[in-house]
């Protein structure tokens, strides 16, 4: 199952301070709900989990996250992430490139398009699903990406430990019911 | 016509109560899943999350380490017992546990058994399969590109076409085409579809290693068919091997294959001595076992202008999966599809057919139709009325010049059938009739004009069912007849054993009305058992219509047996020359002397307490009935809906449907029949789809998805029937448990497309949802 998820957003912070959050996994990690890094294999490369709860539904995945490209004069970036459902259930891949705009009064535009596909059993919930499910997720990192960039920097065990925590399974399937409802009326 | 019996003897044309509905009714049916045996355990599948990837390793010892598991079966183990393959019903094999790679979504991996269920499932998902995945081949347009993946690495031939078939006149076919004024043409899919029993397949599988005899209490259609399987591929001598079907909560033809799961619980109870349960999920069900249909068809129809058609030619690609798991005669790689030319006299007709393989679950069963005829009524219905609109004639009136004409019966047709009656323009006028049809063209020209949108569908189907005959159909190399047998009581009571096993049909009652008519003893006396391999007679099982036309038979003819002996009896008792006797329904008399008679049941008891010299004692007959040709249901089904434009809904107004089925054994039944069979094909026509994203990803593979229809969606049905005996039955029966769903999607289809043929739509595929019907709208600007 292929999705194609583009979002445009803005940041009340400075590009700079943006691009070196956004550019370092293991910071933006902390802003993905379930997801954490377990390990630094190079500049480039890291390894992680992330738990996805749909309904009754839960999936983790064991992965690696590649930084693809980095372009820091123009603030651009590719990443990849490879997972594998840690119960063989199936795998999620993600191609996600993403892009900082410098606006005025400091503020800063982040455009991203991610190219998400996802095989095995939790694919079988439908695109109308999982794009909810991705949705939802982006719009909570989003949120917790505001709140980062705005609070004097945590500990990094506690703030990962806080922003990893599955969604909870009933909010998050009655969001995305919320959401298909919403697209269609 | 069947001269009716009193209502108390029960015999045809009696509206009894079905006889297996009190236990039904209050909860004491028995089905596979209501069988606990001592020390059962239970098994459960790990499956494969990916449609196309190579195995590299399969992990067992955390699950083996769960409290509880006792054992673990994967593909290497049963290689080693030369039980990985199994084969299919037609040509093919297929994995039991996947050994190299998987093949689709859902296939069945490895099977873990344990003390319970719930542990059997916890250690499912601890077994780690290590999978690498391999491109996935979904479109079966694409199964023969040259860059496509070879899905089956296993077979000699490196290419995923599996049969070409072609029936028929191919150079007739091409020059009545190249001279005909009008040619029609469609291409019209019969999408992936799944009958979805309401309970899903299963089996307990018990072998006891000091009888050494294999019980399995299984979900099936044909019992001794599946017994003889057990014996030929598992090496278990068939004396030994008992099959039990109990209750069947319903089959439609997914029920006919057998399913790895059990050959799975069979090796475990072999393995571990204990009695192996093993049930499906809804979803197991829906992802793995036999789906239907996956017809991609083109018919184009050659014709003269005032609409006689002059040639049919078919092309059709059948999506198969990843194994040719059809369940159909060996002659027949597309079933009876070449039944195409429908109702109509068409001089000339070719037909062609290739089945390929992609990554999606095998089958190709016949979902309450006689192998691949539900696809083929629909391609020539579908087809009709492409050509009414073609060339503007009313589709009632273009069907009216085409239809083989009562006279021209037994009618053979260009593609090799022998019709054997029919009187197709009587249901026609029957159904135009009841539904008051030129009242509805009117007010759809009204309707029209105000800009709404109100469809009116025909369908005029002929069904083909009753296999055998056993020259022409088997199901794996057995022949396709089928068995009744009936012992009757020193009381007078009976007990009749069958061939065929009931899934919901009603044998229970249908058949002791046979007896009841052939033999006078009430319908209540006559108690009716199936699905005991080691007590019924051997036959062929239920599917394809076919009970009626040869167990049916078979019942008819062995009661006319015994009534041969009872004659002799009667004779002896009344001591006369039996041709001083005459039949009347359940006794013998003299004949100018009424009252010198024997009942059936005074002659029952002489059969075993007075018995005439020379004579053997008892009185039972046993009959194995290979009918001489199928049986041709036909009717015509008439849809009327509305469309709301706003949400593309469509609202089914009114629905009739005439069948006529030949004699009629229980009227209560086959209307019962038809609601069912009608609210089927209403669920194909609209909501139902056994889809697969890019990745081979079942879309469908729920309740969630894949929609039942309910009593809310569901139309009210209004049925009629005509009446023209088939003539080589013995009691003029056809058959009737498909037609509706073999005749009805074509009526659905055919009202859609006709409510928005003015806006120049030609076709819409199933299933027809309301997104579907909105985007037509949008694209031609009804809606914006």
């Amino acid at each position: 199952m292929a999705i194609r998820i583009e979002k445009t957003f803005e940041v009340q912070q400075p590009v700079a301070l943006v691009w070196s959050f956004l550019s370092d996994p293991r910071k933006v990690v902390t802003c993905v709900p379930g997801a954490r890094i377990t390990e630094q294999v190079d500049e480039r490369n890291y390894k992680g989990s992330i738990s996805v709860k749909v309904g009754p539904s839960v999936t983790d995945y064991n992965g690696e996250v590649q930084i693809v490209r980095s372009d820091p004069q123009n603030y651009e970036i590719e990443m990849l992430g490879k997972g594998l459902d840690i119960r063989g259930r199936g795998s999620a891949s993600m191609k996600m490139s993403g892009k900082l705009k410098a606006l005025d009064e400091g503020r800063t535009e982040v455009t991203s398009v991610s190219e998400l596909n996802v095989v095995g059993i939790l694919a079988q919930m439908g695109a109308r699903v999982i794009t909810e499910v991705s949705n939802i997720m982006f719009g909570e990192f989003t949120k917790n990406l505001e709140k980062r960039l705005a609070a004097p920097p945590d500990p990094p065990d506690k703030a990962t430990e806080a922003a990893s925590k599955a969604l909870n399974a009933g909010s998050l399937a009655w969001e995305a019911a919320k959401g298909i409802f919403r697209r269609e009326s | 016509m069947i001269e009716k019996t009193s209502p108390e003897v029960g015999g045809m044309g009696h509206s009894i109560k079905r006889k297996e509905d009190s236990r039904f009714i209050q909860g004491k049916g028995n089905y596979v899943d209501d069988v606990r045996l001592p020390g059962m355990v239970y098994g459960h599948m790990v499956r494969s999350p990916y449609a196309h990837a190579r195995l590299k390793s399969i992990n067992t010892e955390k699950a083996k380490q769960l409290p509880g598991v006792l054992a673990i079966i994967t593909g290497e183990d049963l290689a080693r017992a030369g039980l990985a393959w199994m084969p299919t019903l037609f040509f093919d094999k297929q994995m039991v546990l996947a050994t190299g790679k998987v093949l689709f979504q859902s296939q069945e991996v490895a099977f873990v058994v344990a003390e319970d269920q719930y542990t059997a499932a916890d250690a499912a998902e601890l077994v780690e399969v290590e999978y690498e995945e391999l491109p996935v081949l979904v479109d079966p347009h694409k199964a023969t590109a040259p860059d496509a993946p070879i899905l089956r690495e296993d077979r000699d031939q490196k290419s995923n076409h599996i049969f070409h078939w072609e029936v028929g006149d191919k150079s007739a076919t091409e020059k009545a085409f190249q001279s005909a004024p009008v040619k029609a043409s469609v291409h019209a899919v019969s999408p992936r579809c799944h009958p979805a029993p309401l309970e899903t397949c299963g089996c307990v599988a018990d072998f006891n290693k000091a009888t050494e005899k294999l019980t399995v209490y299984l979900t099936s259609q044909a019992p001794h068919a599946h017994r003889t399987l057990f014996a030929l591929v598992g090496g278990i001598p068939e004396q030994n091997i008992r099959v039990v079907s109990p209750d069947i909560g319903g089959g439609f033809g997914n029920k006919v294959p057998i399913y790895p799961g059990y050959v799975c619980a069979v090796v475990a109870s072999l393995t571990l001595g204990v009695p192996v349960k093993w049930i499906e999920t809804r979803s197991e069900n829906l992802q793995s076992t036999g789906f239907a249909r996956d017809y991609h068809m083109t018919a184009e129809i050659a014709a003269d202008q005032s609409g006689k058609v002059k040639a049919l030619r078919v092309k059709t690609l059948a999506d198969h999966g990843a194994f040719n798991a059809a369940a159909q005669p060996t002659k027949f790689p597309a079933g009876l599809f070449s039944v195409c030319t429908g109702s109509y006299d068409f001089p000339s007709a070719f037909v062609e057919v290739d089945g390929v393989y992609t990554n999606k679950a095998p089958g190709g069963i016949a979902y309450r139709c006689s192998f691949r005829i539900t696809e083929a009524v629909y391609l020539i219905e579908r087809s009709m009325d492409v050509l009414a609109s073609q060339l503007k004639i009313d589709p009632a009136e273009l069907r009216r010049r085409n239809f083989i004409q009562p006279q021209q019966f037994p009618y053979k047709t260009p593609l090799g059938w022998t019709y054997d009656s029919g009187q197709y323009e009587g249901a026609l006028n029957k159904a135009l009739d009841m539904i008051g049809y030129q009242q509805l063209r009117k007010e759809q020209e009204e309707r029209r004009k105000k800009g709404e949108l109100m469809g009116i569908g025909i369908s005029s189907f002929t069904e083909a069912v009753g296999a055998g005959p056993a020259h022409t159909f088997d199901i794996a190399g057995i022949k396709m007849f089928d068995s009744a047998e009936i012992r009757i009581h020193p009381t007078g009571k009976a007990i009749c054993r069958m061939g065929t096993k009931s899934q919901g049909q009603g044998h229970e009652t249908t058949y002791a009305q046979i007896v009841a008519q052939e033999l006078g003893i009430p319908a209540s006396d006559v108690v009716v058992e199936e699905g005991d391999t080691d007590t019924a007679p051997y036959g062929l099982g239920t599917y394809a219509s076919r009970s009626t036309p040869t167990s049916g038979a078979a019942t008819a003819v062995a009661a006319r047996k015994i009534r041969d002996k009872a004659k002799k009896i009667a004779a002896h008792l009344l001591e006369c020359s039996e041709a001083d006797l005459e039949w009347q329904t359940g006794k013998f008399f003299v004949k100018g002397s009424p009252s010198k008679a024997k009942t059936i049941q005074e002659i029952a008891f002489a059969a075993y307490t007075n018995i005439p010299a020379g004579l053997e004692a008892g009185l039972e007959a046993v009959d194995y009935y290979d009918p001489p040709n199928l049986t041709f249901p036909f009717g015509t089904y008439i849809c009327v809906l509305d469309i709301d434009k706003g949400t593309g809904e469509v609202k089914v107004r009114r629905f009739v449907a005439v069948d006529d089925c030949g004699n009629v054994i229980n009227p209560m039944i086959v209307e019962g029949q038809i609601h069912g069979g009608l609210t089927e094909g209403f669920a194909i026509a609209f909501m139902q789809l056994i889809d697969y994203d890019e990745s081979g990803n079942v879309q469908g593979g729920s309740f969630m998805d894949y929609l039942i229809p309910t009593a809310v969606e569901t139309p009210h049905w209004e049925t009629g029937s005509t009446c023209t005996p088939s003539p080589h039955h013995p009691f003029g029966a056809k058959g009737v448990g498909e037609s509706p769903n073999v005749g009805s999607p074509a009526a659905f289809v055919n009202a859609v497309v006709d409510a928005l043929s003015h806006l120049g739509v030609e076709h819409i595929d199933m299933p027809i949802t309301p997104w579907k019907v909105w985007n037509v709208l949008k694209e031609k600007g009804v809606v914006n």
